[in-house]
C-alpha cells in the first residue's frame, strides 16, 4: 500500500531519523570497543552491511520492530566507559572550571587592605 | 589623615557587587571559557580546507567534485547513512562534540562549516 498521505510519509521520515540516529551511536560505540582503526574499519563495514541487508524494507510495522530490535542490541552492547570529549557532559573536564559568576572580580588594591 | 581620606575614597571607588546574580546555565557557559583547549580559534579558511580534506578522503566521493558549497546527498550522490559517516569523521578530525539533534541537520558542506566555524570548542 504506497498512500503518500502525510502522516505516512511524517512516519517514515521520523523512522529515518530513528535509524540515522541508531547508525551514529552504533558506529561510536564501534569506535569504543574497537580501538585500533584497522580492527575499526572491518567492524564498521560489517555494521554498515547489516543497515543495508534491510535497506528495501516497506512495511512500516517490519521497520518499527527492527528499529526496536537494533536500538535493544545496542543498549545491549554500549561500552561501559566510552571516550568522550573532554569538555562535553561525562567528559573529564566537563564543568571543571566553570565560569566565576558576574560582579565578582578581583580588587587590584596591591595590600593596601583599604 | 591623607591615607584616612584616600581609604574612604577607595572604598566608594569599588563597586560593590549589585544584587544576586545567578548564573543561569545557559548552555554557553557550561563550556570551558577560562582554558587554554579551543584558544586557537580557527579562521574560516582553514575550517574550509580541513573539512574539504576529510570529505576528498571518504572513499566513496569523487575528490573533483567537492566544493564548499556541495550537498552530500544531492551533489555527491551519497546516502544519509554515507552523510551520517562523514559528520562522525568531521568530529573526529576538529575534536568535537555534536549531539544527535544536530548532527542529524548536518548535511551538506556549508552547514558543517558553518557549524564547525561558529563551535567555540572546535580546535
Amino acid at each position: 500500500m504506497s498512500v503518500a498521505t502525510a502522516s505516512y510519509l511524517a512516519r517514515r521520515a521520523a523512522q529515518k531519523e530513528r535509524v540515522r540516529t541508531l547508525y551514529r551511536r552504533a558506529l561510536k560505540d564501534t569506535l569504543n570497543w574497537a580501538v585500533h582503526r584497522h580492527l575499526f574499519y572491518s567492524d564498521a563495514d560489517a555494521l554498515r552491511e547489516k543497515f543495508e541487508a534491510n535497506r528495501h524494507v516497506e512495511d512500516i510495522e517490519l521497520i518499527d520492530r527492527m528499529i526496536a530490535a537494533g536500538e535493544a542490541s545496542y543498549n545491549k552492547w554500549r561500552h561501559p566507559d566510552p571516550y568522550i570529549v573532554p569538555w562535553a557532559p561525562g567528559g573529564t573536564k566537563f564543568c571543571r572550571n566553570p565560569t566565576p559568576p558576574p560582579g565578582i572580580e578581583i580588587i587590584y588594591d596591591y595590600g593596601r587592605e583599604g | 589623615m591623607a591615607s584616612a581620606l584616600r581609604s574612604s575614597i577607595l572604598r566608594h571607588i569599588r563597586v560593590p557587587i549589585s544584587g544576586t546574580l545567578n548564573l543561569n546555565g545557559s548552555r554557553l557557559w557550561t563550556f570551558r571559557s577560562m582554558s587554554s583547549h579551543g584558544d586557537d580559534h580557527l579562521d574560516k579558511q582553514e575550517v574550509v580546507d580541513r573539512v574539504l580534506d576529510v570529505v576528498k578522503s571518504f572513499p566513496k566521493v569523487d575528490p573533483s567534485k567537492v566544493t564548499p558549497d556541495v550537498h552530500f546527498q544531492k551533489d555527491l550522490g551519497l546516502d544519509s547513512l554515507d552523510t551520517v559517516e562523514i559528520v562522525m569523521a568531521i568530529e573526529e578530525e576538529f575534536k568535537l562534540e555534536i549531539p544527535d539533534k544536530e548532527a542529524d541537520k548536518i548535511d551538506s558542506c556549508p552547514l558543517a562549516i558553518e557549524y564547525i566555524y561558529n563551535h567555540p570548542m572546535s580546535s
